[in-house]
């Protein structure tokens, strides 16, 4: 569990995550058709996905899906239909406590 | 699931509020029912703002009170209204128990617990892939290689119904219909909150923020006082006008940072500590999301699926319509039952249960309140002019505006016509 204090001063993304627990899928329940990504004009997921798991790398987008909170956000927002989104089988993912 | 049976009266699908609250009344009833949950720990794929309404739940359970995970009792409401660093609250309070605050993890624990209790089976680790249909009839369901049949399929899956959008009931998640919650739990300490919020012991707080703290996007933020922590967010509402313009000041995570550093809201969290960070889609025009029937032949939807939440702007009630919903659906199996069968026509009251709810009837009736909600003009006028109205009155060094004209001179400055002002304010309160 992250020791991050909650107030005064900025927390980088990371390091908040650092308080959620995940029992991670070797396989992954999203699959992003990144060749679309590279047409994509907006490219929502990168400010939308809370938990970060899209980063833009000039044209390029690049998904981890290990971090993912399971919102469902990307899903809804892709303006290409680039993303393949299931849930995580037999348990796996995000594991929520507090929620 | 290899080792279960492999027929069922009723399937439930989601162990959430409404899943459980569903399988509990049917179990009871004496049917076979078979609940199916993803997640591993019982809750542990629940999430939600905080604030739970009572009433409807202790319809199912009225062992609630005494018995459920409750935190705190609901004894404050406050409103604010932000624009940049100034803030005008109001703040109501009372001693009767409406609605409380606690962990929808617990709770949804505490719900599937009692439903395993009268007897309905729970399968978890289980994620279905597929609602199974036969002869234009829902007959089972299916994950991974198995199988599983039932005279009715109650679906119960969440916001994120991929299994009604593969049965083509309903289309793909459109943006205008949900918005994005995205969650802090801060520890605090129990004393802390109590002393900060001006809390009594049990007693809880709940607090809707409005106006720029979301950065011109329609929603607003979120504040709930658990037992020793915070829950503190926002909800972004996503649409297409959103994702064509494209413009986004930086991550979502960023906006519920400068939530969480303003300077009238952090001193509540004062050398907190972050426990958990998360996120879930909320709906945000029920009528819209809304599945065009409640019941199908051999399936009925319920909770979220069903698109049955009710957002006020000011207060939100999604876990008791769940539980409401699935009590419904238990009721319409066993009407069916007791009228020759568990078939479709029998099955077919749950929509007129549902339609004729207080839960339809209050979505229906507070429409005005999605179409506020969802207004980028609206959202971010009004906090900013009544902000404006407080600094005219307050922020005098010699002379303080008489209050009228320090509402003409601020209508003036945000372009709003005093006609223009009347007109929405009215739509305000007769649409909310």
């Amino acid at each position: 569990m992250s020791q991050s204090k909650g107030e005064e001063k900025p927390i980088k993304l990371e390091d908040i995550l650092q308080s959620d627990v995940w029992d991670v899928d070797e396989d992954p329940h999203i699959i992003v058709d990144s060749e679309k990504c590279l047409e994509c004009p907006t490219k929502p997921c990168i400010y939308l996905c809370p938990a970060g798991c899209y980063v833009k790398a000039g044209d390029r987008v690049i998904f981890s899906y290990e971090g993912c909170v399971e919102c469902g956000t990307c899903r809804v927002i892709c303006p290409m239909d680039a993303v393949k989104w299931n849930y995580p089988k037999s348990g796996k993912g995000i594991l929520y406590r507090f929620a | 699931m290899s080792s279960i049976p492999t027929r069922f009266d009723v399937v439930v699908v989601g162990a959430g509020p409404a899943g459980s609250a569903a399988a509990y009344l049917l179990a009871k009833k004496g049917f076979s029912v078979l609940l199916v949950e993803r997640g591993k720990g019982l809750g542990d794929k629940n999430m939600f703002g905080g604030k739970v309404y009572a009433q409807p739940i202790r319809e199912v359970w009225p062992e609630l009170d005494k018995e459920a995970p409750i935190h705190r009792w609901v004894t404050k409401e406050r409103i604010s209204m932000v624009d940049g660093e100034k803030v005008l609250t109001v703040e109501y309070r009372t001693e009767k128990k409406v609605s409380f605050v606690t962990y929808l993890t617990q709770l949804t624990q505490w719900m599937i617990k009692k439903a395993e209790g009268a007897g309905a089976l729970l399968a978890s680790e289980v994620t279905v892939e597929e609602i199974l249909m036969r002869d234009n009839r829902v007959v089972g369901i299916r994950s991974g290689p198995d199988v599983i049949e039932a005279d009715a399929v109650i679906d119960a899956e969440g916001v994120n119904r991929l299994l009604l959008e593969r049965l083509g009931l309903v289309k793909k998640l459109d943006p205008d219909t949900v918005g994005l919650g995205v969650k802090e739990v801060l520890k605090v300490g129990e004393g802390n909150i109590e002393s900060r919020f001006g809390l009594d012991k049990k007693e809880g707080l709940a607090w809707a923020i409005v106006g720029d703290i979301t950065k011109g996007i329609p929603g607003g933020g979120f504040i709930y006082t658990n037992k020793d922590t915070v829950s503190m967010g926002l909800v972004l509402h996503l649409s297409k006008k959103l994702l064509d313009e494209g413009s986004f000041e930086g991550h979502v995570s960023s906006l519920i940072e400068g939530f969480r550093l303003h300077p009238y809201f952090k001193p509540y969290w004062k050398d907190a500590i972050i426990s958990e960070y998360g996120g879930h889609l909320t709906i945000t025009d029920a009528i819209k999301f809304a599945p065009s029937r409640f019941a199908y032949p051999g399936l009925l939807i319920a909770g979220d699926a069903a698109g049955l939440l009710l957002s006020l702007g000011y207060t939100f009630r999604g876990v008791d319509y769940a539980v409401y919903s699935g009590k419904l659906a238990a009721d319409a199996v066993e009407y069916a039952r007791n009228n020759g069968g568990v078939n479709y026509e029998n099955l077919q009251v749950y929509d007129d249960y549902i339609r004729k709810s207080f839960m339809y009837e209050e979505i229906m009736r507070h429409r005005g309140a999605i179409t506020l909600m969802n207004s980028f003009e609206l959202m971010s006028k009004y906090p900013k002019l009544l902000t404006k109205v407080m600094e005219k009155m307050f922020e005098a060094e010699y002379k303080h505006e008489v209050i009228y004209n320090s509402l003409l001179q601020a209508l003036k400055e945000e372009g709003i016509s005093p006609f223009n002002l009347i007109s929405q304010a009215f739509m305000m309160v007769k649409g909310i």
